[in-house]
């Protein structure tokens, strides 16, 4: 079926064409932004399908189902694709707009794309770990492809402790497959069900570990705000908007879909780390007054919400858990899109950033953090209202410390800060269509709650056993 | 066998694990490309029964096999980790080219003596001036 592999094949070829092209051309960029945004209209009309339809399946070739290589996509994978894939179109229509110093950079952006539309659609545990390491390889590649020593410093400790992460994952991947004998997630799931709750626990841990590394969450997250601080805008948008999804997307699959007895037992300690989660990158960040470190730190505290989410369990934790991080992701690529732009429409663009992840309406935020208050309400945990009250409160102290300093100093001492002026036509595009995509969302929320809620329904289908 | 296939990857990925935290970046990569192969090694072990070969029988009748599935996903795994040893030396060189060295330690003097540079450079930030009103402005040398 064309719209489940179509995306892969164009991302495919297009990054193949894009690596032996010179990527400062602003046609080889014109052609990756291209290449994602048909992958991108492929996975949104994918997306439409999948929420009106069920799980659309395709075995590559095929194939007998558990020979053949199989690719899955239900509505948790179809948010998830379409999100990461429109927030590199956004971020590679600035990056191309600003102009690209490096010569890989476009074919990198795709290949990282790829690897993303491959893991959220793949129906097995070793493909998912295969594009999942695809993505990666391009995102380590991406952060020292330019740069200063201290850029490629970052880009080295990203790279060494994701890795460790990743080897981790592939561990928790064999041990997984030892004890349920198969690869095919659903299968993995039924089988996963009957484990002894030792060897699952291990499993658990193992894959927690790994995309808890790759969200950047509280006991993980030392790589993540030199990262975030150095990398350009767009590719600092993407890390945020995209290459962040893995973790979330990760942590709903194998915890949600494949592990839910063990989610469950671990959700005080969810609850626990995600808190700390917040509370450490709130404080930290309102000690900061780097623009890009706050939003650094930012977002180590908001993945922590997702945590929250997570530990609050059942279809209800689990839908505000997608529906948040949607929202979150949104509002981070538009931050870092926006955060180098001057201008007075910019400013607005910015503004529209600030409110959401500040949660006030009419923005996306609002509603991710309402679904994550409805759900801590539901649950009648009101430890979670209480703490989802003093993170909201603030992380809206840090984002308007950082509006007030950085839109609301004298002009000579802006121009300090802001090194690349006043903003061109592109650059200003790609921030205002995700601030759009922000507002739109704000003013007509029903999409999302609905994605978060069909999201949810997929993750409890997949459990197999019910 | 399974003990030594235990044993054996447990002194792998500790020795790993100990290169990982040492300063010098050629180790961390070295311990690195251990903990990798301590993965695949646990990849090849998660399918291995004893004394029969990984080929899937094609007649009926024949001895029961190994699971070949393990030794793809495998061989898989170290082209991924043979990937990512490469990239990671790769930075090493472009590091080395930039800063002359190959230890943490150095790197990270040197980033700590440039942060503070640059924090001398800034400016207090004054409250007032945030606020818009007129201050002396301090002498900064050039």
């Amino acid at each position: 079926m064309i719209l489940v592999a179509g995306p892969l094949l164009v991302l495919w070829v297009a990054g193949l064409a894009l690596a032996a092209l010179d990527g400062r051309r602003r046609s080889v960029g014109v052609l990756a932004i291209a290449a994602v945004a048909v992958a991108f209209g492929l996975q949104a009309v994918l997306l439409g399908r999948v929420l009106a339809d069920g799980p659309q399946e395709l075995v590559a070739g095929g194939w007998a189902a558990d020979v053949g290589i199989r690719l899955r996509v239900d509505a948790l994978g179809a948010v998830f694709a379409a999100l990461s894939s429109g927030i590199v179109v956004a971020a590679l229509l600035q990056a191309v707009a600003t102009g690209v110093r490096s010569r890989s950079l476009p074919a990198l952006v795709v290949f990282l794309t790829l690897g993303l539309s491959g893991l959220f659609a793949t129906g097995d545990v070793f493909s998912f770990y295969v594009f999942f390491e695809l993505a990666m390889i391009a995102a380590y590649a991406l952060t020292a492809a330019s740069g200063t020593a201290r850029e490629v410093g970052a880009a080295f400790l990203f790279a060494i402790v994701n890795l460790v992460g990743s080897f981790l994952f592939l561990i928790g991947i064999a041990l997984l497959y030892r004890a349920t004998g198969t690869l095919e997630m659903v299968a993995v799931a039924e089988a996963a069900g009957r484990l002894e709750a030792t060897t699952a626990i291990l499993i658990a841990i193992s894959f927690f570990v790994a995309f808890g590394t790759k969200l950047g969450l509280f006991p993980f997250h030392f790589w993540l705000p030199t990262l975030y601080a150095t990398a350009s805008p767009p590719v600092a948008a993407i890390f945020a908007g995209a290459l962040a999804n893995i973790g979330a997307y990760g942590l709903l699959r194998f915890g949600g879909a494949i592990l839910p007895n063990e989610l469950a037992l671990s959700a005080t300690a969810l609850i626990v780390i995600g808190s700390v989660s917040i509370a450490y990158g709130a404080i930290q960040a309102i000690g900061r007054r780097d623009t890009r470190e706050v939003l650094a730190y930012s977002s180590i505290g908001h993945v922590g919400y997702i945590l929250v989410a997570l530990g609050l369990g059942e279809p209800v934790g689990l839908a505000a858990a997608v529906a948040f991080s949607v929202a979150n992701a949104l509002n981070k690529a538009l931050l870092f899109l926006s955060s180098e732009l001057r201008g007075r429409l910019t400013a607005a663009i910015f503004l529209v950033g600030v409110l959401s992840v500040a949660g006030v309406p009419p923005t996306a935020g609002f509603f991710g953090k309402a679904a994550l208050f409805d759900a801590g309400v539901r649950a009648e945990s009101w430890w979670t209202v209480a703490l989802l009250f003093v993170g909201g409160a603030l992380s809206f102290v840090y984002v308007f410390q950082i509006y007030q300093h950085d839109r609301w100093r004298p002009r000579e001492q802006r121009e300090r800060a802001t090194p690349l002026g006043s903003a061109g036509v592109g650059q200003r595009l790609a921030a205002g269509l995700v601030a759009l995509v922000v507002l739109v969302l704000g003013l007509w929320p029903q999409p999302l709650l609905a994605a978060g809620r069909d999201a949810a329904e997929a993750i409890v289908v997949a459990r197999g056993d019910g | 066998m399974n003990l030594v296939f235990a044993a054996a990857i447990g002194v792998i990925f500790g020795a790993g694990v100990h290169l990982l935290l040492q300063a010098d970046l050629l180790r961390v990569v070295t311990g690195l490309a251990l903990v990798a192969n301590a993965a695949s090694l646990t990849l090849m072990s998660s399918g291995l029964t004893r004394g029969r070969e990984p080929i899937l029988p094609l007649t009926g009748d024949a001895e029961p096999a190994s699971d070949p599935v393990v030794q793809a996903l495998t061989l898989t795994a170290i082209v991924i980790g043979f990937a990512t040893t490469a990239l990671l030396l790769a930075l090493i060189v472009v590091l080395y080219r930039r800063r002359h060295s190959v230890d943490l330690d150095d790197l990270s003097r040197e980033e700590a003596e440039a942060a503070a540079r640059d924090e001398a450079e800034e400016p207090a930030l004054d409250a007032w001036r945030e606020l818009g009103l007129e201050v002396d402005e301090p002498e900064v040398a050039r």
